[in-house]
């Protein structure tokens, strides 16, 4: 007590009365408010938007993609958007406010500070020396579908000084519009972009259809030799065949070394009796020709060299032709090298590499094809490769080897109805836009469907992927993972990238349902059925998501929870990674933790300023009954059929 | 009375106040249920800002994960604190000793209301402190290497909800020590006190809205009424002013200036009720047990 003197009560109320005061200078500073803030280096930024291609390219070849930069009230980074449309696009969206606050500074490129000049692919390139500036948004003109483009699409070119924009407008083309007009026009609401994604794949579908019937117009040709009859060999008979006609190989082994096919030929075999067998090094069956079919026969003796990528990457040439070189000219038992509108259909293969390569040949088809890869990963290769042209591979199988279907740049591909057992990656989509992956099932793998490199509008719909380690992982943008089918793998969803779409999933029986650590989180997810999941959601970085989109949300199992007014929805929100809630019907007590004062009020406020808060998930429209009762119900009768055989 | 003399009526006035003030310091100290009250609040508000999301993400989702706690708890611990303070003085017969002493009003209930205040806004500010030290501790993990949006978060608004907070405090204990100087009983002061946080922290609230809802009220009495609530006028502030902006509208928390005019209005007449009716203005000198009048 020697302390307590009044003495001593003179200094502690003097410390305190001087703490309080320090204190009371937080009134006289002014936090930081928008007006302050200023536009920082792009490359600091949280960046959203523009794909891989998009910003390897503008880098390499100096063409400049328009940009944005965003500060929220309720999001502690600034969010930089390659793009001005997907930066209004992310404005004007309602869940954009909810989920980081208002946007307090807004600032798009300037292109008054230099003169742009288009290219004749319409990218833009800068007046030598100038550097492009910043203006505020709402101060800003710009031209809209103009000649300006990025590769990904059309550019939204910001100008500072009117004049300047109605200069450039004379010049290339589009409307000057100011920021309102020009967010009145974007592309926002979910439901324009479900709209868009179905007639996507309406004409996907339609294309992919078309040209898997016009190819198989090719098996139709005159049979002009019979390899044994007319000629003695395969490789004798291809180059003796007249174009436009079928070499038919009857049953029996046929020993080759690279067989090159360099005119319109249809090889036709009696199936799995007639095979094609190389002599174990380099790729057996090279197209060099338009309109070339391989039917109906099996190829072998497939050299085992996967990659002929050089030991280090080589700095001198892009990028682009680093990862050709690297993934498109390893061996494989058929190459399809500049072969527009061919067709490997009805062949078995058994590969230690890859299987089928497809270079630049647009609308080529693999139509039921079987790929029988190398033991591991490590050992063999891809069961095809898709590099730079739009091609079908439907009805296949790929067991083992490293990917199923690897594709670089093939946009606008058509994967459908494939099977993929074992391996690294079932689909291996990178710096590939514009496809439509659907219906096809992958099963052991590493990751059943891998979309990477930030690709855009990508259509990954009514797949299935089971006991693999990961189910599907979306690197990319505005794309749509919709109906697919997702049970007993360690991670069921990874929920990455942008603007992405993720509804109508069912995710069963994984470890984790759906991981999600995107620390700018924009993607919508609703209408997912999550149930019987060791952990639903694991998120560890980026701020508090809500998953709810206009009042649906998803079903996260039956919870203890009430629905008064009996609309399918519980009454209050859920959030699966909480600690209270992801313990509700699972841990007993949990729902009496629930219920305690302190829970609840925790709870008022967990999704008030979610963009500050700890990572996690929350749905404000938690569903009573499942999306997809029918599905669920089919899975549990196969869980129970599985058991009992 | 020339300057010196007031001056050294001033002086002794403040050195009585200093030594009441100790009394009360070493009381506080010597009860073990206001040093296990003190406790448990401390562990609770630390427990709130480690349960809660706002922690783990910044200063402004931390004041709002503890608003509500604080805004309950205060009260009680106020209330707990002040409303035996003079009661037992008076009971025990300490009051008139110290009366013999010639110790001023406000020497006594400023004594009194400064060491109690010195322990409960010490702990307080430092409970709250220490709940903001969590956030960096906390956040340690999250990247640095993007540019900050310095705009998003600030701890100079945590600062101002613990000075909001520690004025709260002291207002609520000043409505402590008028229960206590105006009650002749431990039962009277007890109920009184229950009562007082109970129509601080729901009553008040509840009435208006009630009021509101019947229409009894008009919609533009209701700043000026929540400035009438303490617990109604301390929200407010620390919405309008340590908050701010929530989920992009403005949070039309109310009017600060009249929140802070209640707040004061409240200070000053919980403290002139306590100095007034602390013993009788009118010095009786032969009746030393002069409460059995009072009531």
């Amino acid at each position: 007590m020697a302390l307590l003197t009044p003495t001593g009560t003179r200094w502690l109320s003097g410390i305190l009365t001087v703490v309080l005061l320090v204190s009371m200078f937080s009134f006289v500073l002014t936090p930081v408010g928008g007006k302050e803030l200023r536009p920082v280096p792009f490359e600091d930024t949280v960046d959203a938007g523009g794909t891989s291609v998009d910003i390897q390219r503008s880098l390499q070849e100096g063409f400049i993609i328009p940009q944005a930069e965003v500060f929220y009230s309720n999001y502690r980074y600034v969010v930089g958007y390659y793009g001005v449309r997907m930066a209004a696009a992310e404005l004007a969206d309602p869940g954009t406010e909810r989920q980081f606050g208002t946007p307090l500074a807004v600032y798009v490129s300037d292109f008054s500070t230099v003169t742009p000049t288009l290219t004749d692919e319409g990218f833009i390139i800068p007046e030598s020396g100038r550097a492009v500036g910043w203006v505020a948004a709402d101060r800003a003109m710009y031209v809209i579908d103009s000649e300006a483009h990025i590769p990904s699409g059309p550019a939204v070119m910001p100008f500072s000084d009117r004049t300047d924009a109605e200069q450039f407008a004379e010049t290339y083309g589009g409307d000057v519009v100011g920021w309102k007009t020009l967010q009145s026009r974007v592309d926002t609401p979910l439901e324009h972009r479900l709209a868009r994604f179905d007639e996507m794949t309406a004409s996907y579908q339609t294309w992919a259809n078309q040209t898997v019937a016009s190819s198989r117009g090719l098996l139709e040709r005159p049979r002009s030799f019979t390899v044994g009859e007319d000629a003695p060999n395969v490789s004798a008979a291809i180059a003796a065949a007249p174009p436009n006609t079928t070499v038919y190989v009857p049953p029996g082994q046929y020993e080759t070394t690279e067989l090159v096919v360099t005119k319109p030929l249809t090889i036709v075999g009696a199936g799995n009796e007639t095979v094609i067998r190389g002599d174990g090094t380099g790729s057996v069956v090279h197209v060099r020709a338009d309109n070339v079919a391989i039917h109906n026969l099996r190829v072998a003796g497939v050299g085992d060299i996967g990659s002929r990528s050089p030991e280090r990457a080589n700095q001198s040439v892009n990028w682009d032709t680093n990862i050709q070189l690297a993934y498109g000219y390893g061996d494989a038992a058929v190459v399809l090298d500049g072969s527009n509108n061919s067709v490997v259909s009805n062949v078995h293969i058994k590969t230690a590499s890859s299987g089928i390569i497809v270079r630049e040949s647009n609308r080529s088809v693999i139509d039921n094809v079987t790929v029988d890869g190398a033991p591991t990963p490590n050992e063999g290769f891809m069961g095809a490769i898709l590099i730079d042209g739009r091609s079908i591979v439907q009805d296949s199988t790929f067991r083992d080897g490293r990917d199923g279907i690897y594709t670089h740049r093939a946009d606008g591909s058509v994967i459908r109805y494939n099977r993929m057992e074992g391996g690294r990656y079932g689909v291996h989509e990178m710096y590939t836009s514009r496809t439509l992956v659907t219906r096809n099932d992958a099963r052991d793998t590493q990751t059943g469907i891998i979309v990477m490199g930030r690709p855009t509008e990508n259509i990954v719909i009514h797949n299935a992927v089971r006991d693999s380690v990961i189910g599907i992982v979306s690197a990319g943008g505005n794309s749509l993972y919709a109906n697919n089918t997702i049970v007993h793998n360690r991670d069921g969803l990874r929920v990455t990238g942008d603007q992405n779409i993720f509804m109508d999933n069912v995710i069963v029986s994984n470890d984790v349902g759906i991981k999600t650590n995107e620390i700018l989180p924009a993607n919508w997810v609703l209408r997912n059925d999550v149930v019987g999941n060791a952990k639903s959601v694991d998120s560890q970085l980026g701020p508090l998501r809500t998953w709810t989109y206009r009042g649906i949300g998803n079903y996260w199992g039956p919870l203890p929870l009430p629905d008064r007014d009996d609309d399918g929805v519980y009454d209050r929100a859920y959030e699966p990674t909480g600690t209270v809630d992801s313990r509700l019907g699972t841990t007993s007590g949990g729902t009496t933790l629930a219920q305690s004062p302190a829970a609840a009020t925790l709870r008022r406020v967990r999704d008030v300023v979610s963009g500050l808060r700890q990572s996690g998930v929350i749905d404000t429209a938690p569903r009573t009954v499942p999306f997809h009762p029918q599905r669920l119900a089919d899975l549990n009768m196969n869980a129970t059929a599985g058991t009992t055989t | 009375m020339n300057v010196r003399e007031a001056l050294s009526v001033v002086r002794s006035v403040v050195n009585d106040l200093f030594v009441v003030a100790t009394r009360e310091l070493r009381t506080v100290i010597r009860t073990p249920a206001l040093v296990a009250l003190a406790g448990v609040y401390l562990v609770s508000i630390l427990a709130v800002a480690w349960a809660g999301t706002g922690g783990s993400g910044g200063f402004i989702p931390l004041t709002l994960d503890l608003l509500t706690f604080t805004e309950v708890l205060i009260p009680l611990l106020a209330l707990a604190f002040g409303y035996r303070s003079i009661l037992d003085d008076r009971l025990t017969g300490e009051l008139d000793m110290l009366r013999t002493f010639d110790v001023s009003r406000i020497a006594y209930i400023g004594g009194v209301y400064l060491g109690r205040a010195i322990v409960l806004v010490g702990l307080v500010v430092v409970s709250l402190f220490a709940a903001g030290l969590l956030v960096p501790v906390l956040t340690a993990d999250q990247p640095t290497f993007f540019a900050q949006n310095q705009a998003a978060d600030s701890g100079i608004r945590f600062v101002r909800f613990v000075v909001f907070a520690a004025g709260f405090a002291l207002v609520t204990l000043a409505v402590a020590l008028a229960v206590s100087a105006v009650t002749r009983t431990l039962r009277t002061a007890f109920a009184l006190a229950t009562t007082l946080a109970a129509a601080f922290v729901v009553g008040i609230d509840t009435t208006l809205i009630a009021g509101l809802a019947s229409g009894v009220l008009p919609s533009e009495s209701v700043p000026l009424l929540l400035a009438a609530s303490p617990n109604s006028a301390f929200r407010g502030l620390v919405l309008a002013e340590a908050v701010g902006a929530i989920g992009g509208a403005a949070v039309n928390a109310g009017s600060t200036p009249l929140n802070v005019v209640g707040l004061l209005g409240w200070w000053v007449l919980a403290l002139a009720v306590a100095m007034w009716r602390v013993w009788p203005t009118v010095v009786l000198e032969t009746t030393v047990s002069a409460d059995a009048h009072e009531t």
